[in-house]
Formats: C-alpha cells, sequence, structure tokens
C-alpha cells in the first residue's frame, strides 16, 4: 500500500521534472497511515562491545532497544551503521523508508539530493541531540518533520565540559602520560596546572546546556560570565552568580575559559576564526563540545601551536568521524574524543526512551513535546534561523 | 660565638624536652627540599615551588641574614640534605618531592628546632620521633585543600564518563565511539561517598552538591547540621556499611598508623561491583597489589590519583600498568596557585618564628612534644 502511494507520487513529480522541490509542506502529513512502516535507523557499531553491557542501547546491535516494540506491531526497522556513500546500506532503504533515526555520534548526513530520493520519508528523529547534519532548509521545502530528543543529553554534555576545563587548566594528561610511560617529574606537570578557583569562565550561549553548565561550575568561586542573543532568567542569573555579556568580542578578552553552547547554524559556521581566537587571551583554555565546524580547523591547530590556545579539548570534529590526519589529533595540549559526551549509558537510555516516545506519538497521529521540533510544517526552530 | 651560644641552649632544651621554636635571634640556616624545576623553572616566574623557585624567599631569608640551602638530592646516605642534617635550624620539606625525616635523621639534627610542610601532609616525617625530640612540626593547612578537591572531581569525571580511552583513541588516529560509550556514564544520579569529610572532604562535596548526586560520607566526628543540609551529605557512621552503597569513593583521610593500610583486599572486596576510587589523600591508606588485583579483575572499574608509596613512585609500580587507571605524579596541591598559597605560608611561618611568634593554630602537626588529634 505504501510502495503504491509512493509509485503515484513518484509518477507526480516526474511530471514536475527532477529538481521542483516535490511535495507541498502540507502533503507529506505526519499523522498520515496507520499501517506498517518502514523505519530505519543508523547507529555507530558496537562490535565487540555490544555484548559487554545490556544497557548499551545507542549502538547498531541494540538499536536503541526497540526492535521487539516495532516489529510486534509490524513495522520494518532495519538499522545499520553504513551510512557513506552511493553503494551504502543506508542507499539501498532511502527510496521507501517512512521514517530514519539518525544520530550525532555517527551521523548519517540527510542531503538534499537524498531527501529529494526518499519518497515515502515523512519523519526524521534525532537520537540525541544537533540536527545540523540534516539539510534542514530541504527538510522543510520537502514537508518533512525533523524532530530531536531534546534534553537527552544536556547534563552529559555540562558535565563533560566541565571535566575537559579541568583536564585543561589542571594540566592533567602530560602527568597521566608519564605515569603510564615509568616517569616521574613533578616540574613537567606543576609549571603550568592551575586551580579552576578564582578564574574568568565565558559560556558563548546560555541555553539548556549553558546553563547547567553555570550551575555546576558554581562552586568553584570563579568569574562567571554567559554571552547569547538572551539573558537568562534573573533568578539564575542571581543563583549562579553569572554576568551576561551582550558584546561576545568584548566578553572573549577577559576570560581564561572559554566554553561553547551554541548550535551549529549558518550564522555560528566558522565563527571562531582566525581574528576571533586572536581577541583572547593568551593562554586561554577552550572546550567545545557544541560542533566542530563552529572552529576554524586550522587556525585553532595554530593556535595551540604557538601557546595562544594553551588547551583545547571537545568531542566534537567536522567531519565525523574525524580522519586519521585530522589536525586536532597531533596538536599540542589537546583534551580530544571521538563525540562521546551525549551518548553515555544514561544519555542512551534518555534518548531511546525519547525516539520511542516520538515513534509512538507518530504512529497514533499525535503531537511531540513541542520543544523536541526542529522542522515542523516547513518551518525551522528558532535557533536554527 | 653563635655555635657556644647554639649549644648552651640544646643542653637548657635537653633539659626542658623541648627544642623551643621561639628562640635566638641570629642568622639560622634554613634547608629546603624540593622538586627540581629543570627547563620549566624559567618559564613561569610564578612556578615557587621548584628548587630553582625555592619558594620565591631566598631574597627576603638572605636579606636578613639567614642561610637558605634549596635541593631536590634526598635520598641515600651521601645525598645533598644528609650534609646538611646537622647544623640545619629548620627543614623545609613539600609532599610532593618528600624528605623522609627518619627517627635517625632527627637524631644526627642537633640544630634542628621547626620542621615546615610547603604544603599539606607530614606523614613523611617519623612524628612520634619529632615529638620526644622537641622539635615544633606545622603545614600549610588549606593551602591546597581547594585544588585536591577539584582534582579529585576530575578524577571522578574522567573514570565516570571513560575519557582516557577516547584521548588515547585520537591520539593514535582511531574513531569507535562504542570502544568507549559502552561503560561511560553520567555522574548525575550515582551515589559518592567520601571517606573522610574534614576540609577537603568537604570541599569536594560542595562541589559535587550541582551533580546532583547522593552524596554520603564517613568521619570520626558528624558534619554541623547546617553545612549537612546545605550540602545535602548523609553521615555513615559505619565505614564498611557505607562502602557497598557507593558508586564512587573518595578518599579523603590522612595517613595515620590507624589508616594505613585500611584498604585492603577485604574491604575492597565490600565495594560494588564496577566501582570508582579516586585516592588523592596518601598511597599507603591502600594495599598497593589489592588495588591492582581488583582493577584486573574489573571489581574497581576505575582508581585514579596522584598519591603513591613510595613516592616518586618506581619505573615497575603497579599502578602504572593496571587497567582503567587514572593516577599521575603527586601534583594535585601543587598547581601554580597552591605553590604561591603554600609558600607565602611558610614564609609567613618563618617569620613568626624569627619573631618568637606562634603560628596559625591549625597549622601544628607537632607541638611541645603533642601530635595534632588526626595523628593521634
Amino acid at each position: 500500500m505504501a510502495m503504491r502511494r509512493a509509485a503515484q507520487q513518484a509518477a507526480r513529480f516526474a511530471m514536475l521534472g527532477p529538481h521542483v522541490p516535490h511535495i507541498a509542506p502540507a502533503a507529506r502529513s505526519l499523522h498520515a497511515s496507520a499501517g506498517s512502516k518502514k523505519i530505519v535507523g543508523v547507529f555507530y557499531k558496537g562490535g565487540e562491545y555490544a555484548d559487554r553491557n545490556p544497557n548499551f542501547v545507542g549502538c547498531a546491535e541494540h538499536a536503541l532497544g526497540i526492535r521487539g516494540w516495532l516489529e510486534s506491531q509490524g513495522h520494518q526497522y532495519i538499522v545499520t551503521d553504513d551510512k557513506d556513500g552511493p553503494n551504502c546500506e543506508l542507499e539501498k532503504h532511502i527510496a521507501d523508508a517512512h521514517v530514519l533515526i539518525t544520530t550525532p555520534f555517527h551521523p548519517a548526513y540527510v542531503t538534499a539530493d537524498r531527501i529529494a530520493r526518499a519518497k515515502n520519508l515523512e519523519l526524521l528523529l534525532t537520537a540525541g541531540i544537533g540536527s545540523d547534519h540534516v539539510d534542514l532548509p530541504a527538510a522543510a521545502a520537502a514537508g518533512l518533520t525533523v524532530a530531536e530528543v531534546t534534553g537527552s543529553n544536556t547534563v552529559s554534555v555540562a558535565e563533560d565540559q566541565l571535566m575537559r576545563v579541568l583536564v585543561l587548566m589542571r594540566n592533567f594528561l602530560p602527568g597521566h602520560h608519564q605515569a603510564i610511560r615509568g616517569e616521574w617529574d613533578v616540574a613537567g606537570v606543576a609549571h603550568r596546572a592551575y586551580d579552576l578557583e578564582g578564574k574568568t569562565v565565558g559560556t558563548v550561549g546560555a541555553g539548556r546546556i549553558g546553563r547547567l553548565l553555570l550551575q555546576r561550575l558554581r562552586p568553584f568561586n570563579c568569574r562567571l560570565l554567559y554571552h547569547d542573543r538572551l539573558r537568562i532568567d534573573p533568578e539564575l542569573e542571581a543563583e549562579t552568580g553569572a554576568q551576561f555579556e551582550a558584546e561576545l568580542d568584548a566578553m572573549l578578552p577577559k576570560c581564561d575559559v572559554v566554553v561553547l553552547n551554541m548550535p551549529l547554524t549558518e550564522k555560528t559556521r566558522g565563527m571562531f576564526d582566525k581574528e576571533r581566537i586572536a581577541r583572547m587571551k593568551k593562554g586561554v583554555i577552550i572546550v567545545n563540545n557544541a560542533r566542530g565546524a563552529i572552529m576554524d580547523t586550522r587556525a585553532v591547530a595554530d593556535a595551540c601551536a604557538t601557546g595562544h590556545i594553551a588547551g583545547y579539548g571537545g568531542d566534537v570534529w567536522h567531519p565525523q568521524p574525524a580522519p586519521k590526519d585530522h589536525p586536532w589529533r597531533y596538536m599540542p595540549n589537546n583534551a580530544m574524543t571521538p563525540h562521546i559526551s551525549g551518548t553515555t549509558i544514561d544519555g542512551q537510555l534518555r534518548y531511546a526512551a525519547g525516539v520511542k516516545d516520538m515513534l509512538e506519538r507518530y504512529f497514533k497521529g499525535q503531537d511531540f513535546p513541542v520543544q523536541n521540533y526542529i522542522v515542523k510544517e516547513g518551518k525551522l526552530a528558532g535557533q536554527y534561523q | 660565638m653563635a655555635m657556644w651560644r647554639a649549644a648552651a641552649r640544646q643542653l637548657v632544651d635537653r633539659a626542658l624536652g623541648s627544642r623551643a621554636a621561639h628562640t635566638s635571634a641570629g642568622s639560622k640556616k634554613i634547608v629546603g627540599v624540593f622538586y627540581k624545576g629543570w627547563e620549566y623553572a624559567d618559564k613561569n616566574p610564578n612556578f615557587v615551588g621548584c628548587v630553582e623557585g625555592a619558594l620565591g624567599i631566598r631574597g627576603w631569608l638572605e636579606s636578613q641574614g639567614h642561610q637558605y640551602i634549596v635541593t631536590d638530592d634526598k635520598e641515600g646516605p651521601n645525598c645533598e640534605l644528609e650534609k646538611h642534617i646537622e647544623d640545619m635550624h629548620v627543614l623545609i620539606t613539600t609532599p610532593f618531592h618528600p624528605a623522609y625525616v627518619t627517627a635517625e635523621r632527627i637524631k644526627k639534627a642537633k640544630n634542628l628546632e621547626l620542621l615546615l610542610t610547603a604544603g599539606i601532609g607530614s606523614d613523611h616525617i617519623d612524628l612520634p620521633a619529632a615529638a620526644a625530640a622537641g622539635l615544633t612540626v606545622a603545614e600549610v593547612t588549606g593551602s591546597n585543600t581547594v585544588s585536591v578537591a577539584e582534582d579529585e572531581l576530575l578524577r571522578i569525571l574522567i573514570l565516570l564518563r571513560n575519557f582516557l580511552p577516547g584521548y588515547q583513541q585520537v591520539v593514535q588516529g582511531e574513531w569507535n565511539v562504542a570502544g568507549i560509550a559502552h561503560r561511560a556514564y553520567d555522574l548525575e544520579g550515582k551515589t559518592v561517598g567520601t571517606v573522610g569529610a574534614g576540609r577537603i572532604g568537604r570541599l569536594l562535596l560542595q562541589r559535587l552538591k550541582p551533580f546532583n548526586c547522593n552524596l554520603l560520607y564517613h568521619d570520626r566526628l558528624q558534619i554541623d547540621p547546617e553545612l549537612e543540609k546545605e550540602i545535602g551529605a548523609k553521615f555513615e557512621e559505619d565505614l564498611d556499611a557505607m562502602l557497598p552503597k557507593c558508586d564512587v569513593i573518595v578518599i579523603n583521610t590522612p595517613l595515620t598508623e590507624k589508616t594505613r593500610g585500611m584498604f585492603n583486599k577485604e574491604r575492597i572486596a565490600k565495594m560494588k561491583k564496577g566501582v570508582i576510587v579516586v585516592n588523592n589523600a596518601r598511597g599507603a591508606i591502600m594495599d598497593t597489589q589489592a588495588v591492582a588485583d581488583a582493577c584486573s579483575s574489573g571489581h574497581i572499574a576505575g582508581y585514579g590519583g596522584d598519591v603513591w608509596f613510595p613516592q616518586p613512585a618506581p619505573k615497575d609500580h603497579p599502578w602504572r600498568y593496571m587497567p582503567n587507571h587514572a593516577m599521575t605524579p603527586h601534583i594535585s596541591g601543587t598547581t601554580i596557585d597552591a605553590q604561591l598559597r603554600y609558600a607565602e605560608g611558610v614564609r609567613d611561618m618563618l617569620d613568626r618564628y624569627f619573631k618568637g611568634e606562634d603560628f596559625p593554630v591549625h597549622n601544628y602537626i607537632v607541638k611541645e612534644g603533642q601530635l595534632a588529634s588526626q595523628y593521634q
């Protein structure tokens, strides 16, 4: 049934020509048809780790823990980690998938081209937070709904940011290297190790994650600054002691530590370039768990090499997975990891539950929690405009 | 003349049973043992904790006519320290490169009056022998409490969130999210117990509060009820009852005869399987092999800290090579910020010593033959 409808749609589009944005926004209604759906999920492979932990639901093998639930309702659930290139497993299912579940930790790039070919596609769900791997304007034009599990990893990422601030400020990694190499040289660590107390920490962006970070920073007795389009509510400002900085470029030179907490959008792409990095204090520590492409890759590597940046840490890169020769792997004083901060076991359980909840609402023709929408009825959420 | 006076004073002091720390004006011989700064010494003018930086007090001491000998060479009968044992009046040591002040060395140190610890933790000194010899022992209480508390929280996060395998992947050119994510957890909602809720333990609990954990603490004394309420930590009178409840255990007790080796195989077995243990207190509180074995078996999912026994740790110390560790050399209390604080604290106590004044009361570890309560 779904295939016949798809065929009818395909015939209609063929008449319109290949490059016309092919469906009026209302037409791929999210309250369409009961009946069996084809759900495709792209997640990272668990490999030998898949069997070690039954709660490891975020990997392809465990498939968010919803296979039984989906199949018992008669839906088809295809899960893969193979997402890149014209012959990948994902490509085989583009033409007829109704729902595509992706995750920022192994992102399937949902390009305009893929959207154009995805004739049955109605819904894009992000298992996690951050849907910049989806061409959102194309999705909006095609009448798709895009939603993520807002809130599912905010605490995870805030904890992780604070950890990386401390790793870099306290100069932990050189000490650890000494320990595992049989060495002992206190001076090699202590000459550039500092307490976090009393330092000036600025967060660029004070949305959900930024605020949780400010709350966790409070007992460290730092000077807390934040920049955002909007002020946070006065009670939270008073509780955290954080001061609003209307001008980003005025805030940056004041900071010993800068943490990035905004989404990747056309406005923020590459915003931390050579010039903006130069405005920061010499010896600044930067933590970026937001998106790699917010930074100019080369400018960061150069600044770490000169020492203008005393330490750069984060779990996001452009692109992901990061190639073997990505310069951030080898620059001095880095605290990088693959993209993991939001995919702790605790984070996985939350976003798996959130995806399941949205699928259930989708099957029943119900709306999602309002804060989960990234694209709805042709419009992009505020932070992406 | 100075020697005659010194000899007379010693006779009097011995008769009195004390080497009074507020005696005589006149030139003193101050010896300091610190870690060497090497090529790093010149990189940071605030790097006062190394031998070359010498706590930043050389000019101040020498301008008052005192003699100041500083070395990192502290081990064995022919070391630089040994050459000065006999006639030094004051010995400044530091836990980050500890000069072991044994009963034997104390006996040979005929002029010695005062032992100052640049930092916190004076267990590298034979305290009963120091007390019996009438020495004063003092440390810079409070100088590194914040530093150590921050560092403990850092190591908890590193281990719970499984940071190090991710970092290793990066520098080795790899990318395998599953290799990290299958055993990475948030701190939120976990049960964290601190063994000891003195200065550092309390600062740790305060920093843990916004993480929304279940906070427990064990100590001889209960914390003041207002502070307990503010922090949201629950008192656990029985250590062995607290341990099995904890996802994370942090050691915050001094090393004393009571605490030496207290975390042995039996006590570790009482902890939850998969526990995370952080110890920035003293290495000898743990049974070295028991920790290594528990990390190998996975009973301990992660062990981290900056203290070992002995220090410096030998090349083959098992904690360097056990799985899932977050060890470093002894550094948490010797950040630049802490160095500046303990250098100032030592300078202040030397100033008081020269003037015959008492120290801040909480700095005393041994005074007039008595040990401070935490060491009794």
